[in-house]
């Protein structure tokens, strides 16, 4: 077993054990606070460049398969663990967790103290960090942590699909997905929704993406610092009014630029499976799952039209906007299945346009 | 939206007795219901039987009413106190059956009382067979297949078609009672006759069995505005066919997919709103298959439950508090989530550990009973444990039991070496679910067994096998580490001169070991070391424990009120205050002899420490208790309680003192060795202790004082009790020393008898000798209370015991005041108690027991520490005893706290013990020096005969005021049954009797039938009770041997829930208390309203006085 280090741009140093490929990543260092998922938040574009801290200790237990995967590949720079498990123990495993982070060349550090990290990254914030299984000289890390200055650790034309997609052509409600980091749940629930799917790359200009004949259109979530995503706002500054739209979690964050509003980053972003939030004026609510560390800045929201419809529960930040002259939607949060194979229910009001308030 | 302002009193219904399958937890959640309606400003009214709760504590609830939980004197108290609500779904399986009941009486439409938390028709929904069926399927979900049967027949139909093995599931009983697994007809139509019997509506499902699937469970609340949370999940370790309460569970679960757990979740989700809770929660148990993922619902209990305790403590949330705030229309976004401050309780907790739920047992106390585990439930308490990972939870877990083990194995304590190579009786082990499998999982891998075999035999996850399996591994790593270091050291050692202590384990392995849960004294026994050398090692190396906090949210917000628990990593978040403190240890699992009546004294002593300006501080493993609720102490400390553990606590807190004396033995046992290690005991001395406890010192003590013991001694040897046995004569009481609930004491009759006890003496407790006493037949017991400054000594109760001497005290029914007792023996018990007080230098509670025969009084033991008692006096008298110990032991005087006056009550208060023998086929169930009951009731009332028949309806005897009784007693009580017989006749009863006694009763001209002994003509006694002909069993025991027949006719008539007695003085009591209710009925009053007038009393004494 090797050695492996975690230095955060603070400074701070967690020592552990490689549990994964060695090597040496730096990343945007991030959390994760549900107790399952792990293969699903490694493999989710939205992770892309970041590396996680997994505040359950125990990590592995039920495998990984091929069918848990949210995308082609992984996508987080490194992981940080408490415990790797020893065995895969499901009736769906097919491959155990040790040999997953090798062919999907993952760093990761076992045996850190994940709660000590995460009370930091709770005090100090999320920040970037660098991970090592060769070099543990706090000065190296420290140089090569701040040489990386904006320099991205992924590429989002990588993310994105390569050319217009296709998929279940035969039925008669079309939607599309501007590509930004897309998930294969939500295609699935798509599929379920019995939509016409048209996946677009995230460079398809908004001629092209008129052309297609599309009823509704979805911006995908994905990494949220992408600089290219400016791009992507000019894009939908022009489809605005023009089509229905569906902006989910960095998705959301492009839409409301489009609409004139900031983005700006939290002290501490939302990446779980328990957040509560609740409609505007209400105490009705749902559990949801988060992952972003932007949000909406409030007091960016200066169009009138635009109305606030969720917000987290825990820390009063905005997580569902509006505009329903425009007919379009943004949710912060992520429209994953709630099980058993069914839709989200936000996904299926904007396909359907139900309107439930 | 805003709490409900139609409603303005409302009536809380506890769980009574602590039983199997309904324990603390309902107090713990009472405790909390009534906290939570207080805050919101209702009116409460609450009604349990049982004293020793915090929930009856007279300052929970508006009202508290200490009587019987039937449908009769619930309907009195409604008629009373007219509450505009009842919330059923905090006593247990016992409160929403009442609340059913009460609807199908009408008795709530009639006051117009709603049902809050859960309404009657979802309770209907969810605990109705074939109601429940039929509402999973209307939402797609699958139930396993099944058929309701209200008939044998029925049964066996149904039973026939389905396919063995099945399961029996009796509706509406608690905690499986009368569950079975049938695999063949036979067994089929002896349990389906069992399982209607037991079953109070008469109905029972038989279901297709499941053995072996994953049995998975989720905690699921909703408010009225259809918020949805789930708590948590649950992963039982042992899976389907083991009932939830006697199993091995961890929280979260840990095997399933992320898509697994969403589909579980979605489908709770589901449940609750189809059932339709508006406001409170529910529990949701799964079976799923193993190797498909099919999913079955097994059962719902939509109400607190010992798994929402279980759920709270393992994640921080109140489930109970925020299921009152619920039920009274506050929604989830409403109710703050106290552990953060901040937050509110609409989210789902997360943590970021992992813990561990595991059962104790007390199968030691009934050795006829089979220690195999099955649907009904065994367990009398439970231990919860958290680690940072599952081998950690696991060791932690199993020394928390406190069954002498300091680990899984590897302690000392491991069967021996020979017996670890017999794979055939460890595959037995493995198989048959049993309270020791997890200790022979380990044989099984050290003996080379595979995880898959291990799987096949037991179909526990092979996640947890792969686990143990690590800990194996681990073991043999530390001990072949040990050894080569050894031997390095030696060689070294010639040229360096080095200690070898330093070379036992590299500083990485102990980390590790520690790591992953071992225990210093496990460690010791693998290096062939002392415990403290282990400790002093970990010093050396600077191997401390830190202590992480249950703050619902793994670390994503500041949490400002959570708890600790221990593990070894880097950083401790547990800071201590700068405030005096004091440390409080608590009593650990339930078991028999130690339960819920210590938890109220530790509690009470971290109110009153609190009280007095200091910082409490609890340290306790019971998922159960009030004691570890999140805000009973300053702070809590989830651990077990061994000198480890504890002084761990005590090198972060650095307390001022400790309290041991309301823990019960769990803390005295550690103590001498916490103040070897310099921690101060708070209280009377260690040695007075030791002088009370040490019988050589204890009879020097009373000889001092001029003092009667009986006659006694104390033998190492056969040789030596059968010397000391034919000096003082049989019969003899025997014991060995230094236990609680009376575990191994027997009255013997002779030497065979007393050879039979020696040989299982010597296991109960190695290294200290039997005690050997005189057993005073015929003699009346006395327990006294009291507490003491080290000056004067004020005595807090006297309770006379009903049952002769010879039953333990924790069995007997017990009255206060005494009611035969002469005034001249109760002012020289009161001297005797002042001057033992005075001795001893007590400081804080004193415990005595006394008896008493043809005018001596005898001095049976004296315990300087909290009683089971304490409780119950207290609600007797109105006086907090254990807060106002504590200040005592604190250093108050009892004058400044200006309790000098000794309380006279003019009610009367009857305690009256319950029996877990319809837990346990075949268990005789009679009572004798050996304790065996789980809980107590109390009657209140005017008179002795009114409060001893509200103890008996309390405690489930029915008392029944016309019909058949019969009699069957041994030779010596033939002549004092005549009287108890007249009695009866007088008040209408017809009697029976077996020969022998019909003789005699026939000599007093009394009408007596004749009932045939099992091997006379049929049909026999047992015929009589099975067919329901007799309404009340008066039986005593048959001297020195219990005959075979005897045992049916008494253990039958338990399972039928027959009304039985087997003491003269139990009877004479029973025919008491049956006259008085023919002749008036009882009535209800409120604790509040007895204490009122003690006050009264006691402002009129005291003018007398000065004038």
């Amino acid at each position: 077993m090797n050695d492996a280090v975690l230095m955060l741009k603070n400074g701070s140093i967690y020592k552990g054990i490689s549990a994964g490929i060695n090597g040496e990543k730096i990343g945007w260092v991030s959390f994760y606070t549900g107790i399952v998922g792990y293969q699903e938040v490694i493999s989710s574009p939205v992770n892309a460049g970041r590396i996680l801290v997994m505040t359950y200790p125990l990590i592995g237990n039920y495998g990984t398969a091929k069918k848990f995967m949210e995308s082609k590949q992984a996508w987080a720079n490194g992981l940080i663990i408490k415990e790797e498990s020893r065995i895969d123990s499901n009736w769906q495993s097919e491959e155990n967790f040790k040999d997953f982070l090798k062919k999907n060349n993952i760093l990761c550090i076992q045996d850190i103290d994940t709660r000590t990290l995460m009370v930091e990254l709770r005090e100090k914030g999320e920040q970037f960090g660098i991970i090592s299984t060769k070099d543990f000289d706090k000065k190296n890390l420290k140089n090569k942590i701040n040489k990386l200055r904006n320099k991205k650790t992924y590429n989002l034309s990588e993310i994105s699909v390569k050319k217009i997609t296709k998929l279940k052509t035969k039925q008669s409600l079309s939607v599309g997905i501007l590509d930004i980091g897309v998930t294969n749940s939500l295609i699935n629930q798509l599929k379920d929704l019995k939509c016409k799917i048209t996946v677009l790359p995230y460079k398809t200009n908004h001629n092209e993406i008129s052309k297609q004949g599309l009823n509704k259109l979805i911006i995908s979530d994905g990494p949220e610092m992408d600089k290219e995503l400016s791009l992507v706002s000019n894009t939908l500054k022009s489809l605005i009014g023009k089509i229905p739209i569906l902006g989910i979690g960095a998705g959301c964050h492009v839409l409301a630029k489009a609409l004139g509003a900031d983005i700006k980053k939290m002290h501490l972003g939302h990446h779980g499976l328990n957040y509560p939030v609740i409609k505007s004026d209400s105490l009705k609510g749902k559990i949801t799952e988060q992952n972003h560390s932007f949000g909406i800045d409030e007091d960016s929201l200066n169009d009138k039209d635009i109305k606030v419809t969720w917000r987290n529960l825990n820390d009063n930040t905005i997580e569902g906007i509006e505009n329903k002259k425009l007919k379009v939607t943004g949710y912060q949060f992520s429209l994953s299945s709630p099980g058993l194979g069914e839709a989200n229910s936000f996904l299926k009001e904007f396909v359907y346009d139900i309107d439930t308030r | 939206m805003p709490k409900r302002k139609d409603i303005k009193k409302i009536l809380i219904i506890g769980s009574g007795p602590i039983v199997i399958g309904q324990a603390c937890e309902f107090d713990y959640s009472g405790s909390q219901a009534c906290k939570a309606l207080k805050e919101e400003g209702y009116k409460t009214v609450l009604v349990n039987s049982n004293p020793a709760t915090i929930m009856t504590d007279p300052e929970m609830a508006d009202r508290t009413y200490i009587e019987p939980l039937t449908v009769d004197i619930l309907a009195k108290i409604i008629e009373k106190e007219k509450p505009d609500a009842i919330l059923p779904t905090l006593g247990g399986q016992t409160g929403l059956n009442l609340a059913t009941f009460l609807s199908k009486e009408g008795i709530l439409d009639k006051y117009k009382v709603e049902a809050i938390g859960a309404s009657v028709e979802a309770i209907a929904r969810a605990e109705d067979r074939d109601l429940f069926r039929q509402t999973m399927r209307e939402i797609g979900i699958r139930v396993p297949k099944s058929g309701i049967a209200n008939t044998i027949e029925e049964g066996m139909k149904i039973g026939t078609k389905i396919g063995f093995p099945l399961i029996l599931r009796p509706a509406y009983t608690l905690g499986g009672t009368g569950g079975a697994i049938a695999y063949n007809k036979e067994e089929l139509r002896d349990f389906l006759a069992n399982a209607i019997d037991v079953s109070p509506v008469g109905q029972v499902l038989v279901e297709q069995s499941v053995l072996g699937w994953k049995e998975i469970e989720f905690e699921v609340m909703r408010d009225c505005a259809d918020n949805v949370i789930i708590v948590t999940s649950m992963e039982n370790v042992d899976p389907m066919g083991v009932h939830t309460g006697d199993s091995i569970v961890v929280a979260p679960s840990q095997t399933l997919t992320t898509e697994e757990y969403k589909d579980f979740v979605n489908l709770c989700k589901k449940i609750i709103r189809k059932i339709d809770i508006r406001g409170g929660g529910t529990n949701i148990q799964f079976a799923q298959n193993p190797d498909t993922g099919e999913i079955v619902i097994i059962e719902i209990n939509p109400r607190l439950s010992r798994s929402s305790a279980l759920a709270s403590k393992a994640t921080g949330f109140p489930i109970a508090r925020v299921a009152t705030k619920l039920a009274v229309g506050l929604t989830l976004p409403e109710v703050t989530n106290q552990i953060t401050g901040k937050t509110t309780t609409f989210f789902e907790p997360t943590v970021d550990y992992c813990v561990f739920k595991i059962c104790r047992f007390t199968f030691e106390k009934f050795p006829e009973a089979q220690t195999t585990l099955n649907t009904s439930m065994k367990a009398v308490g439970e231990a919860m444990s958290i680690g940072r990972n599952f081998k950690e939870a696991l060791q932690k877990g199993i020394r928390s039991t406190e069954i002498q083990r300091y680990g899984l194995g590897a302690d000392g304590k491991d069967i021996s070496e020979e017996l670890q190579k017999d794979l055939n009786i460890i595959k037995q082990k493995i198989k048959k679910p049993n309270d020791e499998r997890f200790f022979y999982i380990r044989y099984g891998f050290k003996a080379g067994l595979t995880v898959d075999e291990i799987y096949r035999l037991s179909k526990i996850d092979r996640w947890f096998l792969n686990n143990i399996k690590e800990l194996v591994e681990m073991e043999e790593e530390i001990r072949l580490q040990a050894t080569s270091l050894k031997s390095q050291a030696k060689n070294k050692r010639s040229s360096k001169n080095l200690q070898p202590e330093t070379y036992s384990l590299s500083p990485e392995l102990l980390l590790k070991a520690k790591k992953n849960g071992f225990s210093d004294v496990q460690l010791a026994h693998i290096l062939k070391t002392k415990e403290e050398k282990i400790r002093k090692l970990r010093k050396k190396c600077k191997i401390f424990p830190v202590f992480k906090p249950v703050d619902t949210c793994a670390g994503e917000f500041h949490a400002v009120q959570p708890y600790y628990y221990s593990t070894y990593e880097t950083k401790n978040e547990s800071i201590s205050s700068k405030n005096k403190k004091v440390l409080i240890l608590g009593g650990g699992p339930n078991r028999i002899g130690q339960g819920i009546e210590f938890d109220y004294c530790c509690c009470h002593a971290s109110y009153a420490l609190r009280e007095e300006g200091l910082d409490s501080i609890m340290i306790n493993c019971n998922p159960e208790t009030v004691s570890t609720d999140y805000d009973t102490s300053n702070k809590l400390y989830f651990e077990p309680l061994t000198v480890e553990d504890v002084l761990n606590v005590v090198n972060v807190e650095k307390p001022i003192g400790i309290i041991v004396q309301f823990g019960g033995q769990t803390p005295l046992t550690i103590s001498t060795a916490l103040e070897k290690e310099g921690v101060k005991i708070l209280g009377t001395s260690s040695d007075s202790i030791d002088r009370a406890e040490d019988r050589k010192r204890f009879r020097i003590l009373l000889n001092k004082l001029n003092l009667i013991q009986t006659e006694s001694d104390t033998a190492i040897s056969l040789k030596e009790a059968k010397e000391i046995a034919d000096r003082i004569g049989y019969p003899v009481v025997v014991r060995p020393s230094y236990v609680l609930g009376g575990r191994a004491m027997e009255i013997v009759y002779d030497d065979e008898e007393l050879g039979n006890f020696m040989d299982k003496a010597v296991e109960a407790s190695p290294e200290k000798p039997v005690l050997i006493d005189k057993f005073l037949e015929d003699a009346i017991e006395v327990d006294v209370d009291a507490v003491a400054d080290g000056k004067n000594c004020v005595i807090a109760g006297i309770m006379e015991h009903i049952e002769e001497a010879g039953i333990h005290s924790g069995d007997s029914a017990m009255v206060l005041p005494p009611h035969t007792l002469k005034d001249d023996i109760i002012k020289r018990i009161k001297k005797n108690t002042y001057a033992l007080a005075k001795e001893l230098k007590v400081k804080g509670l004193l415990n005595i027991q006394y008896a008493v025969r043809h005018n001596t009084i005898y001095i049976l033991e004296v315990n300087p520490r909290a009683s089971r008692t304490v409780p119950l006096i207290s609600k007797a008298t109105g006086v907090p005893w254990a807060k106002i110990a504590t200040k005592v032991m604190l250093g108050k005087t009892l004058k400044e706290l200006k309790v000098d006056k000794e309380i006279e009550i003019s009610h009367v208060v009857v305690k009256e013990s319950v029996f877990p023998f319809a837990r346990f086929p075949g268990v005789d169930a009679i009572l004798g020096p050996e304790m065996k009951s789980t809980g107590e009731v109390m009657g209140i009332d005017s008179t002795f005969g009114l409060a001893y028949a509200k103890s008996q309806i309390a405690a489930g005897q029915i008392l029944p005021l016309k019909g058949n009784v019969l009699i069957t007693v041994k030779d010596e009580d033939k002549r004092k049954i005549v009287f108890v017989a007249k009695k009866l006749a007088d008040l209408g009863f017809n009697l029976f009797a077996t020969k022998g006694t019909a003789k005699v009763l026939k000599q007093n001209n009394l009408d007596v039938n004749i009932a045939s002994k099992l091997h006379e003509s049929r049909p026999h006694i047992v015929d009589l009770i099975k067919d329901g002909k007799l309404n009340l069993i008066i039986n005593t025991p048959q001297g020195k041997l219990t005959k075979k027949d005897e045992t049916i006719i008494r253990s039958t008539a338990v399972l039928h829930n027959m009304p039985l007695v087997t003491t003269i003085a139990g009877a004479q009591a029973t025919v008491n208390g049956i006259e008085t209710l023919i002749k008036e009925k009882e009535s209800v009053k409120a604790l509040q309203e007895y204490h009122k007038r003690i006050q009264k009393s006691e402002v009129r004494n005291q003018k007398s006085e000065d004038s």
